[in-house]
């Protein structure tokens, strides 16, 4: 996290050489995909997560069975051709629940980091904006809260909201909120301090503009990368809180709920263990690689010390 | 940060030696520990199997079930069937060395029910109007009204007695615990273990087991292991004697020879399915009959517990007086998908239209996948079921709260309650209900004579007649017996375990390797 | 210097303050009526009973006075009973408490031994086909879910090769739930230790130690490793609130008898005392260490001292 803060930063200054004109930011999204495209770890990232998405679109008719069609197979059956990742308890299709659960998974990612982008980056924006005391008392709460892990934020949201995976989505996008808020603050306070800003502010622009029309296009790269490395945290919170039942509820196909009902079968079908576990990690793995990648495309100290 | 690391080690160190078990110790891994040691602050059944381990009741349930004699030698009830007097035995002692006699019990009555902060089961024990001293052997209870249920309630983990030395402890219940059963509390570590010693005083004057006196074993360690296989991976290396085994582990467990799984019988649970019945669509009882007729009970017994448990008929368990499968059957709703359809047509619902509803439980014990199974055969009649699964706390509360509120999606949950006694369905079913569901004048009426008639033959009329209109209205639809921890694996090494009725382990003749 | 912890102790204050508002107040938040769960268990409560339990707890008075009298009662070190067996919640709090420090400082020694020496390795061989093995590992580790891990260990090495006994919280408990954590945080410090690392090595300070024709071990060591070991320790105290965080998870995988397992439970079973009793405590560990590594830092950092 720490790192991700400080990397975030650097992003900031490094920005600052670009100029912030409209179709300039074309330019630059496209010359970040070129850039990105050239990194190897991040062609693999990419790769991967343009897989996930596929397998959750197309969920219904890659899955050769439904996520919870019981008797698919034989109970406990090992993996085989007709059911690459075996079956479980009940006979349903470990490859049909794996596929459908990257629905959920994605929904997790979209849902929780939308929460935590759009309240974190209005909540940073609003306090880089305005100064003063407005800017101490939301900073201050956002340190405070950001002093506590995110788990601890998830598991008390989850207190309050009872179990489920909507709630548990919830929870771990308020958990992040402080830290894009800490990012988008500081990359605002950078945007500030520049000519164009100087130049609106003297033009007479009103409030509403200098922040939404000058200031948000200009610190949303950085709050990018942020986000892509944020949706592997989320990811892997979600599932956190599945696996210890406080997120989606059988017969949901989530990863960290196959996991965890997986765990009474070890002894006699330990591949019903195996599968969830690996999925959760490829996604991971897959935005941590993405996130990289584009972190280093946008930020040239860092591309200099590979 | 070394040096601090290095205590800690040396710390864990010690305390790893600390808690080696010595030669004659048994240990018990359980998935969950005990609430409290105080008997008036707790229900659960992983609370109630230890305070049986620490403390007597007056009566006891012998082998066959009945009541009969423990700490209490006699008792008699009076004509009216409002006195009830108990003698004790003259030689009990307590735990802390003084002797057990009747102001022990007056003082433990009188905390349950009168108490500033009284049982939280305060209410089978009856109307109890007073608990009188009358010799330093002799109790007597007085009710306001005639109680059927009372006299087997005296053998319940509920009315443990307890000493009334306890009075002077400041902590007991979360770290005190003063009795007169075979083992005493040693120390109890929250969420580890529970320490017991054996009381080398001890006495057996009514448990159904094979000990007139003290345990054999010194020590009984009760343990908490929340995860299933590494109660096995333990009971397997010796490091445990006796486990709550994983469902999914009992085939392989029976199969081996050092191993014997035991099954207690006669548990007095029951599993249910219940409804909110305060508004649509379980007011209607054509709505509750649908969802029974959907059910094949049968099939999902078998693929979720395989032989482990039975098919349960009536409302209240087998082994509790008035329970008559052939009855019972006469009058439920059972599997017949069509009939399901037809009622679900009947009510508006069709294939455009599926009724949609939660159906809950609480964890453990594969009740998550009963309802996979359950929701699985409701969607075949075109019913949508969301499953959630909750704390058994939580469960309780939700009941009430879901026949409290006027909308929101239909709801039913699999619940399960263990009693001795049918004095259960007036717990259950008598207005408001111990969930504030379902209930009728007739219902009322009839659960009112199976609390005042003396007669067995009249009291069993009685819940016959209730056991007919929670049938044929669907209010109750019985699933399985037993429901919760019911299975004991046992190594063969430290041989002499037995279970007595209404799930009581019994560890007093256990033999320590 | 004093200025700087005077100030760290402020925000410290502060954080415990604003966090006794939001515990107070949790109860508040929790959909449906709390007192009935709390009563749930016990048979035929009346409504009027429920009313008394409300005076008693004092939920039917203002907010502001509910607040000022749970400060006055926490600050005598009372955090109310269980709902669950009315045990009392500070002492069961205490009584864990150990265990979960154990766990995270265990934790926290192998990650730093592995991260610090992967990441120092990587820096020094930058570039190298070991480098990008190391980071490779790295990153992999980040991806894993730190209960699947946990799972895979604990069934292979415990229930299977029963090379680690199943029960007690003694040192061989110890070694599974600790290596878990350990190894998925080790990669987070292999990476911030090589970034950290590599800045140092592009110093003017350390090029020059290397022109002066001193040693290459004399650089490395008194030179680079000694400058690079201030934002390392920083890092270290954040680290130990994450794996307080993970250790959450973990001890619920393992049952490790600490203050996450019980909390977990008690969202469980709504055991709101135990809630709001486990997030202050939470909340206080974390300060405390941050405290302490705010100290260190002061004694470490000599631009500070001087």
């Amino acid at each position: 996290m720490q790192e991700r803060l400080k990397s975030a930063v650097n992003l900031a200054t490094a920005a600052s050489d670009v100029a912030p004109s409209r179709s300039a930011l074309g330019r630059r999204t496209l010359a970040l995909f070129s850039a990105v495209t050239a990194n190897r770890g991040a062609r693999v990232g990419l790769l991967l997560v343009l897989t996930l998405v596929i397998a959750a679109v197309f969920a219904p008719w890659i899955a050769p069975y439904g996520p919870s069609q019981m008797g698919a197979g034989m109970s406990l059956t090992p993996p085989s051709a007709d059911h690459w990742f075996g079956t479980d308890e009940f006979g349903r299709d470990m490859f049909s629940r794996v596929v459908h659960g990257a629905r959920l998974t994605i929904q997790v990612g979209l849902i929780a980091v939308g929460i935590s982008l759009t309240v974190g980056t209005l909540t940073g924006l609003v306090a880089g904006y305005a100064g003063g005391w407005t800017e101490r008392i939301l900073m201050r709460l956002v340190d405070v809260v950001f002093s506590f892990t995110e788990t601890l934020i998830a598991l008390a949201a989850v207190a309050v909201l009872g179990p489920s995976l909507t709630n548990a989505m919830v929870a771990v996008g308020i958990a992040a909120i402080p830290f894009y808020a800490r990012v988008a603050y500081s990359v605002t306070l950078v945007e500030r301090n520049r000519a164009y800003f100087d130049a609106a502010y003297v033009a007479g622009a009103g409030h509403f503009r200098l922040v939404f029309i000058h200031l948000l296009p200009n610190i949303l790269p950085p709050l990018i990368v942020v986000a892509t490395l944020g949706v592997s945290s989320a990811v892997l919170a979600a599932a956190g809180l599945s696996f210890l039942g406080l997120g989606a509820q059988p017969p949901s196909p989530e990863w960290g709920a196959m996991l965890s009902a997986a765990r009474d079968y070890f002894t006699q079908a330990p591949w019903i263990m195996i599968y969830p576990g690996l999925a959760i990690m490829v996604t991971v793995l897959a935005f941590n690689l993405l996130g990289d990648g584009i972190r280093e495309a946008l930020d040239p100290r860092q591309k200099a010390r590979q | 940060m070394r040096s601090g690391y290095l205590s800690f080690a040396i710390g864990a160190l010690a305390l790893a030696v600390g808690s080696q078990a010595a030669a004659q110790d048994i240990v018990w891994a359980r998935d969950g520990d005990i609430d409290s040691l105080d008997p008036h602050r707790a229900t659960s059944t992983l609370s109630r199997q230890v305070w049986y381990q620490i403390y007597d009741s007056l009566l006891e349930f012998a082998a066959d079930g009945s009541v009969v004699p423990n700490l209490a030698e006699s008792w008699e009830v009076s004509d009216d069937g409002t006195v009830i007097t108990f003698v004790l035995h003259d030689d009990i002692v307590c735990h802390d060395g003084t002797a057990f006699n009747a102001d022990d019990v007056v003082w433990t009555a009188n905390r349950a029910i009168f108490g500033d902060n009284p049982s939280l089961t305060r209410s089978s024990w009856g109307d109890v109007s007073s608990v009188d001293r009358i010799d330093d052997l002799t109790v007597a209870f007085t009710l306001e009204t005639p109680f059927g249920a009372f006299v087997p309630f005296m053998a319940d983990q509920f009315t443990s007695m307890l000493c009334d030395s306890n009075a002077d402890a400041e902590d007991f219940g979360t770290g005190s615990a003063i009795g007169t059963g075979p083992w005493s509390l040693a120390s109890w570590s929250r969420g580890s273990e529970i320490v017991l010693e054996a009381n080398a005083d001890y006495v057996n004057r009514g448990r159904p087991v094979d000990n007139p006196g003290a345990p054999l074993a010194d020590r009984l360690v009760v343990r908490t292991m929340p995860e299933g296989q590494t109660r096995v991976a333990g009971l397997r290396t010796g490091e445990l004697n006796v486990i709550v085994p994983p469902i999914q582990e009992v085939a392989s467990l029976q199969e081996d020879e050092e191993v014997e799984v035991f099954v207690a019988e006669g548990t007095g649970q029951n599993m249910f399915l219940q409804f909110a019945v305060n508004r649509p669509p379980f007011d209607d009882p054509r709505a509750r009959r649908a969802v029974s007729h959907a059910i094949d009970k049968d099939m999902a017994i078998q693929i979720v517990f395989g032989d482990l448990v039975e098919r349960q008929y009536c409302p209240i368990s087998r082994g509790v007086f008035g329970n008559d499968p052939e009855f019972c059957q006469q009058h439920d709703q059972d599997y017949d998908p069509e009939r399901a359809m037809e009622l679900l047509a009947e009510l508006g619902y069709g294939p455009d239209n599926p009724m949609e509803v939660v159906l809950a439980t609480w964890t453990g014990d594969n009740r998550e996948r009963m309802l996979q199974m359950i929701q699985n055969q409701l969607a075949q009649v075109g019913i949508e079921a969301s499953i959630e699964v909750m704390d058994i706390g939580t469960l309780n509360a939700r009941d009430t709260q879901e026949n409290n509120r006027e909308d929101g999606p239909g709801y039913m949950d699999l619940m399960g309650w263990t009693w001795f006694d049918p004095d259960l369905l007036y717990l259950l079913w008598h207005s408001p209900g111990a969930y504030e569901g379902f209930h009728t004048p007739e219902l009322d009426a009839v659960l009112e004579e199976t609390r005042t008639a003396i007669d067995p033959a009249e009291r069993e009329a009685a819940v016959q007649e209730a056991f007919r209109i929670l049938l044929e209205d669907a209010a109750q639809v019985p699933i399985y017996t037993p429901g919760w921890l019911w299975l004991y694996a046992v190594s063969a090494d430290t041989p002499g375990f037995t279970i007595g009725p209404f799930n009581r382990a019994q560890f007093s003749a256990m033999e320590p390797s | 210097m004093a200025r700087f912890l005077v100030h760290r102790l402020f925000a410290a204050v502060l954080t415990i303050f604003v966090t006794t508002i939001a515990v107070s107040m949790l109860i508040h938040l929790v959909p449906g009526d709390p007192v009935q769960i709390m009563y749930a268990q016990s048979q035929g409560t009346t409504p009027e009973e429920l009313d008394a339990v409300r005076e008693r707890l004092g939920l039917d008075r203002p907010l502001v006075e509910q607040y000022i009298s749970y400060l006055g009662r926490t600050l005598r070190g009372d955090l109310g009973v269980t709902i669950r067996g009315e045990q009392p919640v500070l002492e069961l709090l205490l009584a864990r408490l150990p265990n979960t420090l154990i766990l995270a400082a265990s934790a926290l020694f192998i990650a730093s031994i592995i991260g610090l020496s992967f990441g120092f390795v990587a820096a020094y061989k930058r570039g190298t086909w070991l480098d990008t093995t190391l980071m490779t590992t790295a990153i992999l580790g980040v991806s894993m879910p730190h209960f699947w891990l946990g799972l895979i260990l604990l069934f292979y090495f415990a229930v299977q090769l029963g090379w680690f006994p199943v029960a007690g919280s003694g040192f061989p408990n110890l070694v599974l739930p600790a290596m878990t954590l350990g190894l998925t945080n080790a990669a987070i410090i292999a990476r911030l230790t090589r970034s950290s690392m590599i800045d140092i090595f592009d110093q003017d300070f350390v090029r020059t130690a290397h022109a002066k024709g001193l040693p290459k071990a004399v650089v490395l060591y008194r030179h680079a490793l000694r400058a690079g070991l201030v934002p390392i320790v920083t890092m270290m105290g954040l680290q130990f609130t994450y794996m307080m965080g993970g250790a959450i998870v973990v001890e619920n995988v393992f049952g490790w008898n600490g203050v996450g397992r019980m909390a977990i439970q008690a969202i469980f079973q709504r055991d709101y005392p135990l809630i709001q009793g486990f997030i202050l405590m939470f909340a206080i560990v974390v300060v405390l260490v941050s405290i302490m590594m705010d100290v260190v830092y002061v004694l470490l950092d000599p631009r500070i001292r001087h």
